[in-house]
């Protein structure tokens, strides 16, 4: 009795060492990761800029000449020099090139501002010049179809399946299809776009409503699963109380499911919509992987979105588009972050 | 006592599994009958039938007939959100909506338009919250949540939120069973008073309950109606030995 009783004891001190350690390893993996994008990614919001002074200020108009001379005219450096101020990485700078760097610098004619250009400008073959503007656009603008599309098809379904639909063998096999659905891989939608939106409808390939439309394909089983599930967790017992005072089933559904759903419903709607926002391997597939200079006005212009855009630059080999990289993964990050966080408020006010 | 509810040769079916065989019982009106019998003998079953609650359970098919006013409320033209105003009902567990006190009360002359202004939706809540002996409980916080009220409270608001539809019959479910002496007693009370304005059908697992409030009681077993008469008589003189097995503890 007292030695079973001490053995298992010991097993469960074992199992929560074991848990703890396990806990451990993926927060040092989870830190690692986050710290090593946060340290190449942070210069990327960091521009160099050199004082830019007239060889000849007597030739010029008098205002111009007054502005220059009394206020240096500070202008973008180029990418290797922006490198080598930040990182001490010569690169394709000759030796004469860095005497001037440097001599510069001893005359505080260089400086290091915020880079709003990041946040503003759109893709760019020039590192320096670079932003996420373009992308995060494309991402809003795809993100928006997807949500318009997914969102009402998604729930529509959900209540049916949930609350109308006669259970015979037909409605278990859309339900048990709906549920492998979920779990398919994010490519074989992209290969599902590409068949019907692009070949079969004729869409314009690399545009938002195209890359939206597939990503709601995505989205729509996890919507569904998401809300049957918060539908099935409103108790029964609510749902007797109402019928027995006369409410018709629509008022039931109206008045009371769904308001008590609704708080489970946008948690997974939110979470299904930031896992499209993250999600590159259908829209490539659907060939949303040109370099995009302007962002797009409408659903049909071509088309980049964030984690696109950042798969292009990480295939560069130039060092400006490395940090560019790592700064717009925190970006990307940030407004996952964000989201999770909104999904995680609506949970945490409606549980109460 | 003209009989409110006439229940004639009721057969009832959860898909091939029978429930209920050859039930035939009248419920007198403005009296309370209670249903008892051991858990499973099918009290919860017929309760169900009287307000047609068990239509949303799939595969259920019933048999016979169920009068209400001497009108078949399985008659193809009846219409059931009609016969649920006539026939309200209480459940085992207090459900009431995660709603203020006021907007429970409310619901139901909200979605049957009972009322033509704000004023009278507010006479209307407190006459029937007076009627449940809530109202001078609750007046002050009308507008806070009904889950904040006591597990006794709640089950007389579900009380307030059933006859403020001004249904004829109330249906109740073993409602004191998750409930502790005290605020039992104060629902005994309570449904003693109704009588007087409704017919009431009581579930009950607890002898001197069914003692204390009705006035015909009906003995189930195993589906089947046993015996059924006036409760004092049933108590002390029951004539088949199941009824006086349960009554004198040997089963339950
Ligand atoms: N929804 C249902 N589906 C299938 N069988 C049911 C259902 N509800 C009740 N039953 C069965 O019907 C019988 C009577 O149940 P019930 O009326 O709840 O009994 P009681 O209320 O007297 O305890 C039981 O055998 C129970 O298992
Ligand atoms: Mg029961």
């Amino acid at each position: 009795m007292t030695s079973s009783l001490k053995t298992r004891r010991r097993k469960e001190k074992w199992f929560r060492r074991m848990g703890f350690l396990s806990l451990c390893l993926a927060l040092l993996f989870l830190g690692g990761i986050l710290g090593k994008i946060v340290y190449t990614g942070y210069p990327a919001f960091f521009r160099t800029e050199v004082a830019a002074q007239a060889e000849r200020p007597d030739l010029l108009n008098v205002h111009a000449r007054y502005f220059l001379k009394e206020n240096k005219k500070w202008i973008t450096a180029s990418d290797d020099v922006d490198m080598y101020y930040k990182h001490e990485v010569v690169g394709n700078l000759t030796p004469h090139q860095i005497q001037a760097i440097d001599s510069l610098k001893n005359q505080g004619q260089i400086r290091l501002v915020f880079n709003t250009g990041f946040f503003t400008h759109s893709d760019s073959r020039e590192p320096e010049l670079a932003g996420i503007w373009g992308g995060l656009i494309g991402s809003l603008l795809t993100l928006f179809v997807t949500f318009c599309t997914a969102f009402p098809i998604g729930i529509g379904t959900a209540l049916y399946l949930e609350e109308f639909a006669p259970k015979n063998r037909f409605t278990n096999w859309v339900e048990a299809n709906i549920n492998n659905l979920a779990a398919v891989p994010s490519i074989l939608f992209g290969l599902l776009g590409l068949v019907f939106f692009i070949h079969f409808l004729g869409l314009p390939r690399p545009s938002a409503l195209v890359g939206g439309l597939t990503l709601g394909l995505m989205s729509l089983p996890v919507i569904v699963v998401a809300t049957r599930a918060a539908l099935s967790s409103v108790p029964p017992t609510l749902k007797e109380a109402a019928l027995g005072l006369g409410a018709t089933p629509l008022q039931v559904l109206f008045h009371h499911v769904v308001p008590m759903a609704m708080p489970g419903i946008m948690t997974g709607v939110i979470l299904s919509l930031a896992r499209a926002l993250g999600e590159t391997a259908p829209l490539l597939m659907i060939g949303m992987v040109a370099f995009i200079a302007t962002p797009p006005s409408t659903f049909l212009d071509p088309t980049t979105v964030l984690p696109v855009q950042i798969f292009n630059w990480s295939r560069s080999s130039e060092m400006g588009f490395v940090e560019n990289t790592s700064g717009a993964i925190l970006v990307l990050l940030i407004v996952l972050a964000i989201l999770n966080g909104i999904a995680i408020f609506i949970r945490k006010k409606f549980e109460s | 006592m003209p009989l409110k509810i006439d229940v004639k040769d009721l057969n009832l079916f959860y898909g091939d599994k029978q429930a209920l065989f050859n039930v035939s019982l009248g419920f007198p009106e403005f009296q309370t009958t209670a249903l008892m019998g051991p858990s499973g003998c099918g009290k919860s079953s017929l309760l169900r039938c009287l307000n047609r609650l068990n239509d949303i359970i799939p595969n259920v098919h019933i048999q016979g007939k169920v009068l209400l006013d001497k009108e078949d409320i399985y008659a193809p033209s009846l219409d059931v959100v009609e016969l649920r105003t006539h026939v309200g009902m209480v459940f085992q567990k207090p459900n009431p909506f995660p709603h203020s006190i006021y907007e429970n009360v409310a619901y139901g002359p909200r979605i049957h338009t009972l009322f033509k202004d704000k004023t009278e939706l507010d006479e209307i809540v407190e006459k029937n919250l007076a009627r449940a002996g809530l109202w001078d409980e609750v007046k002050d916080r009308l507008h806070q949540p009904a889950t904040r009220l006591s597990g006794g409270q709640q089950q007389r608001l579900c009380i307030a939120r059933a006859i403020a539809v001004n249904p004829e019959v109330i249906l109740m479910d073993e409602p004191c069973s998750a409930l502790d002496p005290i605020a039992t007693a104060r629902v005994e009370e309570l449904i003693d008073e109704l009588r007087e304005r409704f017919t009431i059908v009581i579930v009950t697992h607890n002898l001197q309950q069914a003692a204390r409030v009705s006035q015909q009681t009906a003995f189930f077993h195993s589906g089947h109606l046993v015996e059924a008469g006036e409760t004092g008589a049933l108590f002390t003189m029951p004539q088949d030995e199941r009824t006086q097995g349960y009554i004198t503890g040997r089963y339950g």
